[in-house]
């Protein structure tokens, strides 16, 4: 039955209250622990197919007449176009149309950061829409570009009105602390570099908008596009079967969508708008870079007394300012905590979701921060942690929904305790040592999502729901689900997905939402399903309904009896049995969170700075685990990312004129598979048994989380060195560890003074 | 674009320049064809006239990196240094002749800045970002240069057969001046054909990188050792590949600000360089 509820909607930390219609969530959860498929290791359902390049991505949409657009970008980070002449670039060979500012609102005619989108051309070919380009008549007055994200901050350039928490009296927390450390950390420009470029095919056809695209968000681009274009949002269709990368990036339509749609208008053909490389590296978002001015204060038994965050990100011309401090205010069980997070409004290329955007970056500082606690307190890093153990949300005083991250402590301790073990594999140069971090983030999903079943005569099921599956392995996860409810194996349920006009709505694949969001419609869908395959089953064989389940392949009465499933589903003949499911609400009154740990091993060769990553285990906590082979995957991948993050990555600018510097992937250095280290993944998987019928939260972002502050706690376990700055560079670990040895020096130079005064 | 198969190394060297240039791998040359780095209206191809393959200590200069690492003929730091060169891709198609004249990765210079090298009044990356960039020979361009083969070929006094002449590696590199702003002494329709390595008593290539594989060099080190001589060369340190006298003359680099770490990394290689060479 669907109901009017108040209810809250969370989405990459952003939570909003508001009123849904949601349907009830009815079912039980199933017992914890692997089932018949859930919980059970599936590889890929679609991994032969994009093994073999059958798998059609946006990149391979090929529509016959398709037209390719070129964009024209700023390469001034702040300046005006005083003229521009796109008569050359009409005239140019195989161009069909050509769009300048005013023509479309994603068009700038005052470009306000290297790279954005000025005007735009639509030709036979790319190669040919190149080179027309070449021939645009541009005269710009270059201004002088706003860089500097303290002198930003100072001048009021913000994105948005600073956002200031605080709890209890941090000035009092201070007075309090026995020790107090305070460090300013900094965390750079990173890209999401997804490996299929963001890209859109448009196509008109009698008034209706055809939108291929790569893209985590079906209906949010088709409600986007509609609304832009003042087109009812039915005549707005979106498609992406397969999707090569998003990372954040890709949750909305984007400016090449709207390029393509309008090019595609003027000319009546299809358009295809795909973003080259370099464009990949400039335009479409990043992890922005941050300045974490950090205060945490102790009494002696480490229990803290204050944790105080000043927070500046680099937002860039526009943008949203992420909850940098989130981790601060959440990890902790801290009376005294002040988090200011400043968005920093520059002429640099605009953010964009990235991976727990804000999480990253603030769990870097806060985690380092409390490690340099730890040393001052003389304390183990772990035990440090435990003893500020947070019981509940002390943001707004609710119940966790779950939380087992003292388990994910507990099963830590066996890896923790190779610490010595390691420490004494350093020889020569090369120092060896251990770090942990915590990691803290959201991921419980909601409503609203749907799903359908179909059950045909032949016993095959087809879920159906126009949902994504970003590469994350959601066809797998939705089609175990269904398997389970159904009491099938695996080989018979077919999941179509990736077409609004396929299907219901479905959830964002963002803030961890898939599988909490997706995996419960699912489940209520096949439900339904299950439970018509009964109905007919019990008046076939005169029994009542509540003696009856469905299980490996067969219906099965409770005193014993079992007969094929298809007995059943052959009597439909060319009727089918059709199930429909939702996501019902989230538990009211209580704050749903994914919990982890992470411990790195690293060797730091401290006369070259090189750093190495031998081993990563990775312990989390995200409810029940659906398909443990594809959440390893998300944690290997969420870790190879954040080595990235943490040792290479680093996007450049020219501090001069805020050109970016790093366009291709030889300057920009994303992690080989020689960077990657022996990964270990374990969970906890014990179902949330608050959280819809499934118990699962995502794990989409927690992976990342925790990743670079484990490394820097390594370093510093291994050298002494507290690097404070990613990436961790050659230039950043020799630097760390020459301010190391001045400071043991001048502790050295204190103590022989102190040995002379005394004597 | 027009793509011509010369008959000989001769007929190929004479068509050069005026919109005619040489290819052989192309894993530099294609990028910056399509980057507008440089025009070309007709492609030379080199592969059938430029000699391949190694014979007594001769390299052909259209062997590729690939084969040049595997091949035991050869001093240590020469494979080593090929071996620590890009990516396997990259290294079964580029060759050592085009390895040496490869252009800097300076990303400056890569995105068309009216730099000094490009015939500009001042070099950019001087006062921008430079952490890629050179702690020697960099008062008018402080571009690195990119070979890892290349230092390891300074270091063991290689010479270079071309169309025209012999050569010492050493004087295929030259440093900018106003009057002319090549990094090579390469004449426009002169192609290296063969190289000839002399054999070291002992050899070594170290490198250091931003990732463990396919990075250039932020500080290659070369030792190789003839008798009671030992010579050193640093990759990626200026913006051509830097015979060190000494250990001691790292300590007459001129660093940058953000490239004063080049030369800590520089001291400790050139120290293991040096203890890696058995002694005789």
């Amino acid at each position: 039955m669907a109901r009017l509820i108040r209810t809250e909607k969370e989405v990459e930390g952003h939570y909003t209250e508001q009123w849904i219609v949601v349907d009830e969530d009815a079912l039980d959860q199933w017992p914890a622990g692997p089932l018949q498929t859930v919980g059970k290791p599936a590889p890929r359902v679609d991994g032969r197919e994009r093994a073999r390049g059958e798998a059609t991505y946006t990149a391979d949409i090929q529509l016959p007449g398709m037209l390719h657009a070129a964009v024209l970008r700023s390469p001034h980070a702040r300046a005006r176009v005083r003229s521009l002449s796109l008569s050359s670039v009409l005239a140019a060979p195989g161009v069909r149309a050509v769009l300048e500012p005013g023509d479309s609102h994603v068009l700038t005619d005052e470009p306000g950061y290297h790279g954005a989108a000025v005007a735009a051309v639509a030709a036979d070919t790319f190669a040919q829409a190149r080179a027309a380009l070449a021939q645009a008549a541009v005269e710009w007055e270059v201004l002088e570009p706003l860089l500097d994200p303290d002198q930003a901050v100072e001048k009021g350039s913000l994105v948005s009105e600073p956002n200031v928490s605080e709890r209890g009296a941090t000035e009092r927390g201070v007075s309090e602390a026995e020790a107090v450390v305070e460090a300013e950390y900094r965390t750079q420009t990173v890209l999401h570099n997804s490996l299929e470029t963001h890209q859109a095919v448009c196509v008109w056809e009698s008034g209706r908008l055809d939108v291929y695209i790569s893209t985590q968000f079906l209906w949010g681009v088709r409600a986007t596009v509609a609304e832009q274009l003042e087109l009812p949002p039915d005549k707005v269709r979106v498609v992406c079967n397969f999707m090569g990368g998003g990372f954040g990036s890709k949750n909305g339509p984007g400016e090449y969508t709207f390029i393509a749609a309008e090019l595609a208008r003027r000319t009546g053909r299809p358009v295809r708008c795909a973003l080259t490389r370099r464009e990949e590296n400039l335009a479409t978002g990043n992890r922005n870079s941050t300045i974490q001015r950090l205060t945490a204060g102790a009494r002696s038994d480490g229990t803290l007394t204050v944790l105080k965050g000043d927070y500046v990100n680099s937002v860039g011309f526009e943008g949203w300012s992420p909850s940098t401090g989130g981790p601060m205010e959440l990890l902790y069980a801290c009376e005294n905590v002040r988090v200011a997070e400043h968005g920093a409004k520059l002429n640099t290329p605009p953010n964009a979701a990235f991976r727990a955007p804000g999480f990253v970056e603030g769990t870097f500082g806060l985690e380092c921060l409390m490690d340099e606690l730890a040393a001052r307190l003389d304390l183990d890093p772990l035990e440090l942690r435990m003893r500020n153990y947070a019981d509940s949300d002390l943001v707004d005083g609710r119940p966790f929904s779950s939380k087992n991250l003292l388990e994910c402590y507990r099963r830590a301790q066996p890896h923790w305790a190779r610490r010595e073990e390691v420490r004494a594999r350093s020889q020569g140069p090369w120092k060896h040592g251990m770090g942990l971090a915590s990691q803290v983030w959201y991921g419980g999903g909601g409503p609203p999502s749907y799903a359908w079943v179909r059950v045909g005569s032949d016993g095959r099921v087809q879920v159906v729901t126009a949902m994504q599956d970003i590469g994350t392995g959601s066809r797998t996860a939705m089609a175990q689900i269904a398997a389970e409810e159904l009491g099938l194996s695996l080989d018979r349920i077919e999941v179509s997905l990736g077409d609004t006009s396929r299907g219901p709505f479905a959830s964002i694949s963002a803030g961890s939402s898939t599988i909490p969001s997706m995996g419960p419609a699912v489940r209520s869908a096949a439900a339904d399903a299950a439970r018509q395959i009964v109905e007919i089953a019990a008046q076939r064989y005169h029994l009542e309904e509540r003696v009856l389940s469905l299980r490996n392949g067969h219906i099965v009465s409770a005193d014993g009896g079992s007969w094929p499933i298809e007995e059943i589903t052959e009597l439909l003949g060319e009727g089918q049995i059709l199930g429909k499911g939702a996501r019902g609400p989230n538990p009211t009154g209580m704050r749903t969170l994914t919990f982890g740990v992470q411990l790195a091993e690293v060797a730091v060769d401290i006369e070259t700075g090189e750093v190495l990553v031998d081993r990563i285990v990775a312990i989390h906590d995200v409810g029940r685990v659906i398909n443990p082979l594809g959440a390893s995957s998300q944690v290997e991948g969420g870790i190879i990312q954040g080595i990235g993050h943490t040792l290479s990555e680093d996007r450049l600018l020219d501090p001069g004129t805020g050109t970016v510097l790093t366009q291709t992937l030889d300057a920009y250095k994303l992690p080989t598979i020689a960077d990657v280290p022996e990964i270990v993944a374990e969970f906890v998987d014990r179902p949330d048994e608050h959280l819809t019928n499934l118990g699962s939260k995502g794990l989409g972002e927690p992976p990342i989380i925790p990743t670079s502050a484990a490394i820097a706690n390594a370093i510093r376990d291994a050298t002494g060195a507290n690097v404070r700055s990613l990436p961790i560079t050659r230039e950043e670990m020799l630097r760390a560890l020459r301010a190391a040895r001045e400071r043991e020096g001048l502790e050295r130079t204190a103590e022989t003074v102190g040995e002379v005064r005394s004597a | 674009m027009k793509f011509v198969r010369p008959e000989s190394p001769e007929a190929a060297a004479s068509s050069l320049g005026n919109g005619s240039v040489a290819l052989a791998g192309g894993t530099d040359l294609v990028p910056m064809l399509r980057d507008g780095l440089v025009q070309a209206d007709e492609l030379v191809f080199l592969r059938d006239v430029v000699p391949r393959g190694v014979q007594s200590g001769r390299i052909g200069a259209g062997t590729t990196l690939a084969e040049l690492e595997v091949d035991p003929e050869l001093p240590q730091a020469l494979r080593e240094a090929c071996a620590a060169s890009a990516s396997p891709q990259l290294r079964s198609m580029g060759t050592i002749g085009g390895n040496l004249l490869q252009a800097t990765r300076c990303w400056y210079w890569r995105l068309r800045f009216p730099c000094y090298l490009h015939g500009g009044d001042r070099c950019h990356a001087r006062q921008g970002t430079h952490r890629e960039h050179a702690i020697f020979g960099n008062d008018r361009c402080a571009s690195a240069h990119p070979s890892d083969p290349a230092a390891a070929l300074l270091a063991l006094g290689a010479r270079l057969q071309t169309t025209r002449r012999e050569l010492p590696v050493a004087d295929l590199y030259r440093l900018p001046t106003e009057e002319n702003r090549n990094l090579t002494a390469l004449e426009r329709d002169e192609l290296i054909l063969e190289l000839d390595v002399p054999t070291p008593d002992a050899s070594v290539y170290l490198k250091a990188m931003d990732r463990r594989a396919w990075s250039f060099a932020l500080v290659g080190v070369a030792a190789a050792r003839f008798g009671a001589e030992t010579r050193l060369a640093l990759a990626g340190v200026a913006p051509v590949p830097w015979l060190l006298e000494n250990p001691s003359a790292l300590e007459q680099s001129t660093p940058l600000p953000g490239t004063a770490y080049k030369v800590e990394i520089a001291r400790a290689l050139v120290r293991r360089a040096l203890a890696s060479l058995p002694t005789t």
